[in-house]
C-alpha cells in the first residue's frame, strides 16, 4: 500500500502543478444561461450566446449528440434528456451542414423502452442524416486512460471518431454523487461493468473526460429531479425550472448546475475532483455567466 | 360409373390453407417481441387459445374454463362436427412433417406405435389434469414446435446472423455502416433483440427432431399414433357427421391406400385418423371421392372407440393418478430461488394453468425467464422462472401477461402488475462492498424503480481497514415496498455471486 500512496501522491502533485496554468488563462469559463418554456427557442439561444453551431459544427462533421436516455421513463419525470431538447440540438447541427448526427446512450434499462418511452426516439424520426441506433456490443473499443482510478477501459467508437461530441445531460438527484451532471453522463459512452465505476466515481470520471473531450456541454434543467435520482418515477420528485445552460467547459457547467438545487460546487465530489484535476473552472465568481 | 375418363390433378386447397397457416403461425411468432408498443396486440397465443388439448386440460385442471379458451372450445365444436381438419388444414407442426416427409423414405410402420398408445399418452394426461397436475404442455404439438423454436432455432438464427455483423466490423470497422439499412431491416423485422441461450435448448429441439425422425417409419407417424391432441381430435371426429365417400378403398383402383397419409392402413377408412387433407378427393382418377355431410353408402368402419376398451381406460385413470402423485417431490433449496413471472403469485394455480409453451420466455424484455427443470420439481418442467442474475422484470412491462394463452401469467393493468410480489431482495453483507470493504457502491439503490425507492440507504461512520475514519452508504431494503423484480440483483456489480438477491416470498408448498 505504501508504494501506491507513493504514486497516488506523485501523480496527483504531477497534475496538480499544471494546475497554475489554467489561473493565468486569458478567457474566463463562460456559461450561458437562458430561461423560457418554448424549449426548442432557449435550447437555441443558449448556443447563440456561445458563438451558435457553425463554431462547433463545420460542414462535413460527424457529430455525436449524447443525451442522458439512460431509463425507461417518460419526459415528464425527468429521468431522461428532454425530446425537445435533443431534437433542436440534431436540426441545429444538420443545419451548420454536419454530414451525420449520431444520437445514442448505454441505457440501464432495456435499451428499447428507453429510446421509446424517453421520446426522443419519436423526436428524432424523420430527421435527415440523423440516426439513433442502439449501441452494438462490439463497439466498445479498449482505450487507454492512463487515469488515477482507471487505467483502461471500453469506449464506444463512434464516440471517439465523432468530429464533435455534444454532451447533453440532464440535471438530476443521485444518491452516491448527490448529482449527476455532464461529467456522470459520460458513463454512457462507456461499456464494461460500469457499476464497478461506484468504488472511485470521482476519478473514474475525471479520467475518462480527461480523455473524450466534451466540445459543448448543454444541460437540461427544463425540469430537474430533485430525489431519488437518477430515474425518479414520481412527478412529486420533479421541479419544473424551464432552464437551459450551456458550456464548453464540463466543470463550470456542472458547477453552475449545482444551484439549482441549492447546493454549491464544492458539495459535489464529482465536480470537485475535475476541477483539481484541472478539467475546468468550479468557482462561479471565476465563471462568466451570460443570461441570453 | 365404368367409362370414366382419368383426369388431371387439382389444387389442392387444404394444402394452400396449410401454407397460409404456418405463415401466419411464423409471423405471429416473430411477432411475439417487443417493437415499440406497450401493448402486443396479436400473438403466437392465439395458436394455443384455439387448441383442443390446451382447453382441455385447462377444464380438467381448473374445473372451470376462461374466456381466453372460447376458441378452443369452438375448435372442440366444430371437429365434433367435422373432424380432423385441425391436423390437415391448421396445425403447423403437421405442415412442417408434409414437408419434410416427402424426402424421407420409409422403412414400414413401428409395430411398438400401432394400436392404443397415443390413447395411453392422451389419457394420462388428461385424468393427471383432473388431479391438478396439467402437464399436457409437454407433448402438445404447438408447444413443442414453439419451444424448438424459441429455446433453440431463434436464438441460433439471431445469433449465426450477428456473429456475421459483427465480424464485419472487424473486418471493415465503420465502414460497414453503408450495409447498415439492409442489416437493419432484418435486425428490426426479423431476429430477436438480443441472443438469450436457454437451458433445456438441447431437448426442446431434440423432441421436435424425434417427431421428424419418426417419418423414416411411415408418414404422419407422430399424428397418427402419438400426438395426444390428434388423439383427443380423433376421438372427437367419431361424432362427426363430415364423411368420405367411398367408405373404402375402391376395388378396381385402390390408389388411395398410398396417397393418403394416415388412415387406409386396411380397407376401411379410420375415421379418427383422416385429417380431411383431401389428397384423396384431389389425386382420384375418377373423380369418384368426395367429403359430404351425407349418409354413406355401403361399408363404414363401426368399431367402438378403443377409449371405450374398459383397460385403457381404467388404465389412463390409474397412471393419470399415479403420474400426479409420483413426481411430487421438490426440495426446499430449490424453492428458495423459485420465483415465478409477475402475478403468478400462487403456485398451485400456476401449475394447473401453465401449458409450457415458452411465450413469456420469448417476450420477455430482459431475458429473465428461462424454463425451469429443477426449481419446481419435474412438474414444473420447461415452466417460466426468473433467474435475477441473467435478466430482471422491468418495471414499466408486462407482456408476459399478455402473452400467456391461459391467464397463467395474468393480464394485468401496468400499475396493478407493478405491485405483484415476485420476491423479496436481501442483501449478504458479506459480499456486499459497502459492508464487507466499507467502501461506497450502491449501484442497486440507483437501479431500483420503485419511485419512492425499496433500497434505502443509511450513511455510517466508520473506520476503515487502513484506520480512516469514512462515511459509507449502507443500503438497506424496504420489504413492503419490494416487488422483487430483481434489477438489484442484475446490476450488482461484484464479478460473481451477487450481493443482494431476490428470494421467494410465498412458502411454496403446494395444497393439495
Amino acid at each position: 500500500m505504501k508504494r501506491r500512496d507513493f504514486l497516488k501522491f506523485a501523480l496527483s502533485s504531477v497534475v496538480l502543478g499544471s494546475l497554475p496554468a489554467r489561473a493565468f488563462a486569458k478567457d474566463p469559463s463562460i456559461v450561458a444561461l437562458s430561461e423560457g418554456t418554448d424549449y426548442a427557442a432557449i435550447t437555441r439561444n443558449v448556443v447563440a450566446a456561445l458563438g451558435g453551431f457553425q463554431k462547433f459544427v463545420k460542414p462535413g462533421d460527424v457529430v455525436v449528440i449524447k443525451p442522458n436516455i439512460g431509463w425507461d421513463r417518460k419526459p415528464e419525470f425527468a429521468a431522461c434528456t428532454h425530446p425537445v431538447v435533443v431534437k433542436t440540438i440534431a436540426e441545429e447541427c444538420v443545419k451548420a451542414g454536419a454530414k451525420k448526427v449520431k444520437v445514442f446512450d448505454n441505457t440501464c434499462n432495456d435499451p428499447r423502452r428507453c429510446y421509446e418511452n424517453s421520446g426522443i426516439q419519436t423526436a428524432l424520426k424523420g430527421l435527415k442524416n440523423v440516426e439513433m441506433k442502439h449501441v452494438e456490443s462490439e463497439r466498445y473499443k479498449m482505450t487507454k486512460l492512463n487515469g488515477i482510478f482507471l487505467k483502461e477501459w471500453e469506449l464506444y467508437d463512434e464516440a471517439l471518431s465523432a468530429n464533435v461530441f455534444i454532451n447533453v445531460p440532464v440535471a438530476k438527484h443521485h444518491n452516491l454523487t448527490k448529482l449527476t451532471l455532464g461529467l456522470k453522463n459520460m458513463m454512457g459512452i462507456m461499456g464494461g461493468n460500469r457499476g464497478y465505476l461506484h468504488r472511485g466515481m470521482d476519478d473514474a470520471l475525471s479520467d475518462v473526460s480527461s480523455v473524450v473531450k466534451s466540445h459543448l456541454v448543454i444541460i437540461d434543467a427544463t425540469r430537474i429531479l430533485l430525489n431519488h435520482g437518477p430515474q425518479g418515477g414520481s412527478l412529486k420528485d420533479v421541479k419544473v425550472l424551464n432552464k437551459i445552460i450551456a458550456s464548453t467547459d464540463i466543470v463550470a457547467a456542472d458547477a453552475y448546475g449545482t444551484t439549482f438545487f441549492n447546493l454549491s460546487p464544492q458539495d459535489i465530489s464529482t465536480t470537485l475532483t475535475a476541477y483539481k484535476r484541472g478539467l475546468g473552472e468550479m468557482n462561479l465568481n471565476k465563471i462568466k455567466i451570460i443570461k441570453a | 360409373m365404368n367409362n370414366e375418363q382419368p383426369r388431371k390433378a387439382r389444387i389442392n386447397i387444404a394444402f394452400i390453407s396449410q401454407l397460409i397457416f404456418l405463415f401466419l403461425f411464423l409471423i405471429l411468432f416473430v411477432t411475439t417481441e417487443y417493437r415499440g408498443k406497450d401493448e402486443i396486440s396479436i400473438a403466437i397465443n392465439s395458436f394455443f387459445r384455439a387448441n383442443p388439448l390446451v382447453t382441455a386440460s385447462y377444464l380438467f385442471a381448473e374445473k372451470a374454463l376462461t374466456w381466453l379458451l372460447l376458441p378452443g372450445v369452438l375448435m372442440i365444436v366444430f371437429s365434433a362436427i367435422l373432424g380432423r381438419f385441425f391436423c390437415g388444414w391448421i396445425c403447423p407442426l403437421g405442415t412442417i412433417i408434409d414437408m419434410a416427409t416427402r424426402k424421407i423414405r420409409k422403412k414400414g410402420p413401428i409395430r411398438m406405435l400401432q394400436g392404443n398408445v397415443k390413447y395411453y399418452l392422451l389419457l394420462p394426461l388428461l385424468f393427471a389434469a383432473l388431479f391438478n397436475v396439467n402437464l399436457a404442455g409437454i407433448l402438445d404439438p404447438i408447444a413443442i414446435l414453439v419451444r424448438a423454436l424459441t429455446f433453440f432455432l431463434y436464438p441460433l438464427l439471431g445469433y449465426t446472423v450477428r456473429s456475421g455483423w459483427t465480424g464485419l466490423y472487424g473486418l471493415i470497422g465503420e465502414k460497414r455502416d453503408f450495409i447498415e439499412p439492409a442489416y437493419g431491416f432484418i435486425r428490426d423485422y426479423v431476429l430477436p433483440f438480443r441472443e438469450t441461450f436457454y437451458p433445456l435448448a438441447f431437448l426442446s429441439f431434440g423432441l421436435f427432431l424425434f417427431i421428424l425422425f419418426l417419418e423414416r417409419y411411415e408418414s404422419r407417424n407422430w399424428c397418427r399414433n402419438l400426438c395426444p391432441l390428434g388423439a383427443l381430435l380423433g376421438l372427437l371426429s367419431k361424432f362427426s357427421i363430415f364423411r368420405r365417400r367411398p367408405g373404402k378403398v375402391c376395388a378396381d383402383c385402390g390408389q388411395c391406400a398410398d396417397i393418403c397419409p394416415t388412415s387406409f392402413d386396411s380397407e376401411i377408412l379410420k375415421k379418427e385418423e383422416c385429417i380431411l387433407c383431401m389428397e384423396c378427393e384431389v389425386k382420384c382418377r375418377f373423380h369418384r371421392v368426395n367429403f359430404t355431410l351425407k349418409r354413406p353408402k355401403g361399408a363404414v368402419a363401426k368399431e367402438a372407440p378403443p377409449v371405450m376398451e374398459r383397460r385403457v381406460l381404467l388404465g389412463g385413470l390409474a397412471s393419470g393418478f399415479f403420474l400426479s402423485r409420483a413426481f411430487s417431490f421438490s426440495s426446499p433449496s430449490n424453492q428458495e430461488r423459485l420465483l415465478r413471472p409477475p402475478g403468478a403469485q400462487n403456485e398451485a394455480e400456476f401449475l394447473k394453468k401453465c401449458v409450457r409453451c415458452g411465450e413469456c420466455m420469448k417476450v420477455c424484455l430482459k431475458s429473465a425467464l428461462y424454463p425451469d427443470y429443477h426449481k419446481a420439481g419435474l412438474y414444473g418442467f420447461f415452466m417460466p422462472v426468473l433467474i435475477p442474475r441473467l435478466g430482471y422484470c422491468e418495471y414499466n412491462c408486462n407482456l408476459c401477461g399478455q402473452v400467456c394463452p391461459t391467464g397463467a401469467i395474468p393480464n394485468q393493468p401496468l400499475e396493478k402488475k407493478k405491485k405483484n410480489i415476485i420476491g423479496a431482495a436481501a442483501f449478504d453483507k458479506n459480499h456486499c462492498l459497502p459492508y464487507a470493504k466499507k467502501i461506497d457502491c450502491i449501484v442497486c439503490e440507483e437501479h431500483c424503480p420503485i419511485p419512492e425507492k425499496a433500497i434505502r440507504t443509511e450513511p455510517v461512520e466508520m473506520k476503515n481497514f487502513e484506520g480512516k475514519t469514512v462515511t459509507v452508504k449502507q443500503p438497506y431494503i424496504v420489504e413492503d415496498l419490494c416487488n422483487g423484480c430483481g434489477i438489484c440483483e442484475y446490476v450488482c456489480p461484484l464479478e460473481g455471486k451477487s450481493a443482494v438477491e431476490v428470494y421467494a416470498k410465498v412458502k411454496r408448498k403446494i395444497k393439495q
